[in-house]
């Protein structure tokens, strides 16, 4: 009783101190909230401007006359949306968009189920051989394998003109496995080793225990792998030999490169629509499901992933 | 735990031993097929890159299959050059070429090197047809290394394309006549700049538009934009290839004479100020806005519909014509120098040794036939294209299947591999045309014609001359655009200070190295 009501009277004495603390910044506080006021006003106008004018140019008419920068403050009811017209209404920017979405699904997954155990398993501390494992995974880290040997593996194990070829090559990144593994060694060895206790087997650990209180990092590596594979170009343009399993970025790039030869032939994919509006277009839409998926997985990235684990 | 990871990274390293061994077997495959057929795998850049590729149901793959016992399996390559480089060394490596490719010449003549492409002497009289319609002289001095021609090469774009144009409603609102020397240019250049051409009230125009358009083969450095003013004094181009001046242009004295002129079309203020800044569609977007009023462009990004629409649209009383290059001071005139490109399309050594080389020639041959030729050009009659009274292919009333609607033309995806820039071609690609605002009457094979009657300087050649290693190339451009910025003062000292330090880094070796290259292979005038 005694110990509690000391703690209220601490609580009591030290409340409004930090409530002066909180009300009364000093100057240097004010002049460093300034500095930072300004640098993320500067960083929010460094990337929207590019992206606002991205998008602008990507409404802009064909018959518009104006300097660039007077362009990206068209009014919305002179915009044209012919440049979305033609784009979506070409099929092979379905087809591409389609393949981009399976290498994505199947690209995340894929890398999720081989990166987990392996962090799993070079975080555990008793593991034999941990450290010559760590070296192993370090190695391809430090040493780039090369495009020649990788395209002569991904030949032999029969992977080319394969969507899984454009993912399988990097589903394992050395880096994030760093990563997991540092998230895992974090988690309190009391939790799995009372799990250990009651039966479970490293498996059933991994998965009842583990990943519970690792959606966290599950996120925010599964970000970092789709946004990988989402812009991964080269290994589709080296791997994929069928023009109906290009991604995305493949036809990016046509659309980026072609937009600039049309000016010397008759025929374009795009009929009459604006080439300018179509590589914006193009590029706008590309990013849309980044775009989309990016806040409902932030919040993972601030989360206290800890919090809460070792109460009870 | 030493000898644990030694004993990891040798079975690491075995199993890469495995794996790279096992490439050679994974490729190899019967010659003829059960059905009798012959596979013939080619990748092939596709006429339209953002479009698909050719549809499961082409009539042409029954024909070949049927007809002459050829099964093809196509692939495209990627749409950039540098791009298929890769594609095309990454396979090498994997010794999986495919029986028919096509490769740019650099790649090439590593390719032959390392022994995995065909020589091709003997096939072009397989190929009688083909071989009259594509297969000239320079196509096969093109594809010739050691002796040996190791490839296809069909002609490329079209040469001397490309004209001076110049508005001539700024002209007639000035009351000025076409220039026709250097002088004349400068003063008409200064009105248009000045005296408010279009009639808007505003400062906001200017006599010449350029962007910097520039290689290490052909065009050099400030670039095709400025070959009518560099012709004036004889060095448009990067090399020279007549005998009394053989070597790099920027050697001779009236190059430094061009720089001068045009650092005066920029101090004057005549030539639009974003020139240095521009890309290519910047400068086509700014002709279309009625920026400047003196161009060099290509006939149909000036000419063809969707091209021109946009001006039309701006500018409906707006007109530019095709005009002569200005004479310089010693006589000289030219719209540019040019250069004739080929598509190379090689046969892997693979495909030769199991027999497929007559196939494929046969294949090649098929192509260039009537059948093949209006087949890969333009699709199905009827179905993707109706000849008019002319007999040139016309889209007609065919709607989106017409070979240039969004679902004929993925038929039409090989015609590259056909077209040799016959007039059949040339009247079908560049129709006549009523523009949508002005109705004016255009066509882009007039404007062509009008172009490819000026007088260009031949460097037939510059396409295989040596290039300089990337400081040298650096240094050179770096150096003359200082001297047209200003950033440099351009005086005879400080010129000969530049070409001094060119020497000095390499500039000497390889002007001397393109005119060793010139004189061993014919390229001198």
């Amino acid at each position: 009783m005694a110990e509690t009501a000391k703690v209220k009277k601490q609580k009591v004495h030290l409340k409004p101190q930090m409530q002066n603390k909180a009300v009364r910044p000093t100057r240097a506080d004010r002049i460093f909230q300034i500095c930072v006021d300004v640098f993320m006003v500067v960083m929010l106008i460094i990337i929207l401007v590019p992206l606002w004018s991205t998008v602008t140019l990507s409404f802009r008419p064909n018959t518009y006359i104006g300097s660039y920068l007077e362009g990206m403050f068209l009014p919305p009811w002179d915009w044209s949306i012919d440049a979305y017209k033609a784009l979506l209404g070409n099929n092979g920017f379905l087809m591409a968009f389609s393949n981009s979405i399976k290498i994505l699904i199947g690209g995340v997954i894929c890398a999720l189920i081989l990166t987990i155990p392996l962090a799993y398993v070079m975080s555990v501390k008793s593991l034999p051989g941990r450290k010559a494992l760590t070296t192993i995974v370090l190695i391809p880290y430090i040493f780039d394998v090369g495009m020649i040997p990788a395209y002569l593996l991904v030949q032999n194990i029969g992977l080319m003109n394969h969507l899984a070829a454009v993912f399988l090559p990097g589903a394992i990144s050395t880096y994030n496995v760093i990563i997991m593994r540092q998230f895992f060694d974090g988690i309190p060895g009391e939790l799995k080793e009372s799990a250990r206790i009651d039966g479970c087997s490293e498996v059933q650990i991994l998965m009842r225990i583990v990943m519970p209180l690792s959606k966290a990092i599950v996120m925010t590596i599964g970000l970092y792998y789709g946004v990988s594979f989402w812009n991964n170009f080269f290994n589709a343009m080296l791997y994929i030999q069928d023009s109906n399993l290009n991604p995305l970025p493949i036809l990016l790039r046509n659309i980026l490169m072609a937009a600039g030869m049309n000016e010397y032939v008759e025929v374009s994919a795009f009929g009459n629509a604006p080439i300018e509006a179509i590589k914006a277009a193009s590029v706008f839409m590309s990013a849309i499901p980044m775009v989309i998926a990016y806040p409902f997985i932030q919040k993972y990235f601030t989360k206290g992933t800890m919090v809460g684990a070792v109460k009870g | 735990m030493k000898k644990l990871i030694s004993i990891l990274l040798v079975a690491l390293l075995s199993c890469a031993f495995v794996f790279a061994n096992g490439g050679s077997e994974a490729t190899s495959g019967p010659v003829t097929n059960a059905d009798g057929t012959v596979t013939i795998e080619l990748w092939y850049g596709a006429a339209i890159t953002e479009a698909g590729p050719i549809p499961d149901d082409w009539i042409g793959y029954d024909i070949l299959r049927e007809e002459h016992g050829i099964d093809l399996r196509l692939s495209v390559l990627p749409s950039n050059e540098s791009d298929q480089d890769v594609r095309i060394q990454a396979a090498a490596a994997g010794n999986s070429l495919p029986d028919l490719f096509m490769v740019s010449r650099p790649v090439l003549t590593r390719l032959v090197d390392q022994g995995l492409v065909a020589p091709v002497d003997d096939y072009y009289q397989l190929m009688p047809n083909r071989t009259a319609q594509q297969y000239d002289a320079d196509s096969i001095a093109m594809t010739t290394i050691d002796g040996h021609s190791y490839g296809f090469a069909s002609p490329g774009s079209v040469a001397k394309n490309e004209g001076l144009l110049i508005r001539k409603d700024w002209l007639d609102n000035l009351g000025l006549e076409v220039p026709t020397n250097l002088d004349e240019l400068m003063d008409v250049m200064r009105a248009f700049t000045y005296d408010d051409p279009d009639g808007n009230g505003k400062n906001d125009t200017w006599g010449y538009g350029a962007y910097v358009e520039s290689d290490a083969t052909l065009k050099g450095y400030p670039g095709a934009r400025l070959f009518p003013i560099l012709g004036a004094f004889g060095v448009d181009g990067l090399w020279c290839f007549e005998e009394e001046n053989l070597g790099l242009n920027v050697y001779k004295p009236a190059f430094y004479d061009a720089m001068v002129y045009i650092r005066q079309m920029c101090t004057e203020g005549v030539m639009d100020p974003n020139w240095l800044t521009y890309k290519k569609d910047d400068f086509r977007a700014a002709w279309k806005q009625g920026k400047f009023g003196i161009m060099k462009e290509q006939n149909a990004a000036y000419a063809a519909e969707a091209n021109y629409a946009p001006f039309d649209a701006n500018f409906p009383d707006g007109e530019w014509i095709v005009i002569d290059p200005p004479t310089g001071p010693e006589g000289y005139a030219s719209v540019g120098a040019y250069d004739q490109n080929y598509r190379i399309y090689a046969m892997s050594q693979d495909a030769a040794d199991e027999g497929k080389a007559e196939k494929i020639c046969e294949l090649l041959e098929w192509m260039s036939s009537d059948e093949g030729y209006f087949l890969c050009g333009w699709g199905q009659e009827g179905v993707n294209y109706v000849l008019d009274d002319n007999g040139v292919p016309v889209s007609g009333d065919l709607g989106d299947n017409a070979f240039s609607g969004p679902d004929g033309q993925v038929y039409t995806q090989l015609r590259n591999m056909v077209f040799y820039n016959s007039d059949t071609e040339l009247a079908s690609r560049y129709p006549t045309y009523t523009t949508a605002v002005s109705g004016k009457t255009m066509s882009a094979l007039t404007t062509l014609r009008e172009m490819q009657s000026k007088y260009w300087t031949p460097a037939i050649g510059s396409g295989q001359m040596p290039t300089p290693n990337a400081d040298v190339q650096r240094y050179y451009e770096q150096s003359l655009a200082e001297f047209l910025s200003g950033q440099r003062a351009l005086t005879p000292e400080n010129w000969q200070a530049f070409l001094d330090q060119f020497n000095a880094i390499g500039g000497a070796a390889w002007n001397q190295q393109g005119i060793d290259y010139a004189r061993e292979n014919g390229l001198v005038r």
